[in-house]
């Protein structure tokens, strides 16, 4: 019955060649093996015969159901009526995994990168070290009302600041402490007689560094 | 006569619901018989083929007018109900593994019989039926993405081509996994085959 050798060639193509999926060459192969094998032959009819079935039976198991309101069901859900927005939001996420499992994943990982990189770089620019940390830039000065004491903000050529502190009573204060930076202040803001009271940059109130937002490093 | 599938869809496009009306009332038995042959609850695949609807016409801007609309259609269909078998193998429920090493026993001792007991008659005959209903029996011993196969060749005629497409295989697997999953069921549906005879005693005629 399954004597012939050839069978083992023939079996794994009678599926395509009853589903017409075959090359001509192959057909004329197979038909000459069909006329003269029985058994291949039988094999043959099965399939076909199991395709049959398979289109009955599914056929079967759909009449039995009422497709009568399945229109109307889809269509209710595809005109909007809009789910709330978080879950839309949980639905449309879980249907990008669904879908685009890879492009997710891959994207997931991009980001994962990117907070890696970017969260040192904005803490680190959250907290500029010393007075020469070159990111800062100033975006306020003020004085507390009683403290007497008076800003200068000074640019430089290089677009930096320098921001001086000014005692408005220190004419008392004899101005020692602060010799250093104050004489090379005082040649610079002739206008102000008040000694300044050291070149202290960033220690007025709230003077704050820039730009939380995640530029990372640049300025 | 009916128009065509990609002026519907670009109806849809343009806001026209009825367009997407017609898309499903063509479709909609089909992808519920797929639904069904992979899943073999009845309402899990009413509910997967509403689903499935939703979802095209949700991203239907994002499908390309370069493959056919009911390759489409049938992707999403199969993927949805693959993800709620992995879900219930997930859960403890049926996972069929399948090796297509392995050597295939197609019942050798049957050779003929389903064909020749059913014939080509497309009649409902009585053993035609009973047979028709062990059917998604059988297919639920048939691997997932085999199923998969079988069944849009079956249900929907799909060439090998559009098979691969719609499944993103090459032919070649198409092929086989097609050779296999048959294989597959007429084991099964000769099993049955066998116990019919022996209980009728109807023998080889």
């Amino acid at each position: 019955m399954a004597g012939n050798p050839a069978c083992e060639r023939f079996i794994p193509l009678l599926s395509p060649y009853i589903d017409g999926e075959i090359s001509p060459t192959e057909r004329v192969n197979i038909e000459r093996h069909l006329s003269a094998c029985k058994a291949c032959t039988g094999r043959a009819a099965d399939l076909r015969a199991e395709s049959g079935l398979l289109r009955v039976g599914l056929d079967m198991a759909v009449d039995e159901v009422d497709f009568k309101d399945f229109t109307q069901k889809v269509m209710a859900r595809v005109t909007p009526e809009k789910p709330p927005l978080l879950e839309r939001l949980r639905l449309s996420l879980s249907e990008m995994f669904l879908y685009q499992r890879t492009a997710m994943v891959s994207s997931l990982a991009t980001a994962a990168v990117l907070m890696l990189v970017a969260v040192p770089l904005l803490l680190g620019s959250r907290a500029p070290t010393g007075y020469a940390g070159e990111r800062m830039t100033v975006q306020a000065v003020r004085t507390y009302e009683p403290a007497k004491v008076a800003p200068v903000v000074m640019e430089t050529d290089n677009g930096s600041t320098i921001i001086w502190l000014v005692d408005q009573d220190s004419h008392s204060h004899g101005a020692s402490p602060a010799l250093g930076g104050g004489d090379e202040a005082q040649s610079d803001e002739l206008e102000m007689e008040e000694a300044p009271l050291g070149n202290v940059p960033q220690k007025t109130l709230p003077a704050k560094k820039d730009d939380p937002a995640p530029k990372g490093g640049s300025l | 006569m009916a128009t065509d599938d990609l002026t519907l869809v670009k109806r849809v496009r343009d806001g026209d619901q009825r367009a997407f009306k017609l898309l499903v009332e063509r479709y909609q038995r089909k992808v519920y018989a797929v639904a069904l042959g992979m899943l073999k609850d009845k309402e899990e695949a009413m509910d997967v083929s509403q689903e499935a609807f939703v979802k095209v016409y949700k991203y239907l801007d994002h499908f390309k007018g370069d493959a056919s609309f009911y390759t489409w259609l049938y992707r999403i269909t199969v993927n949805i109900c693959i993800d709620i078998i992995r879900k219930r193998a997930g859960a403890g429920g049926e996972a069929v593994e399948f090796d297509e090493t392995m050597p295939m026993d197609v019942s050798e001792a049957n050779i003929g019989a389903l064909g020749s007991r059913l014939g080509t008659n497309p009649q409902k005959s009585a053993l035609r039926r009973e047979l028709a209903e062990k059917i998604q029996e059988a297919l639920a011993a048939v691997p997932e993405k085999h199923r998969a196969i079988l069944l849009l060749r079956e249900v929907e005629g799909m060439s090998y081509e559009d098979l691969s497409r719609t499944l993103d295989i090459p032919k070649g697997t198409v092929m086989s996994r097609l050779f296999h999953a048959r294989a597959k069921v007429q084991k099964i549906l000769s099993q049955y085959l066998e116990l019919d005879e022996a209980k009728s005693g109807v023998g080889s005629e």
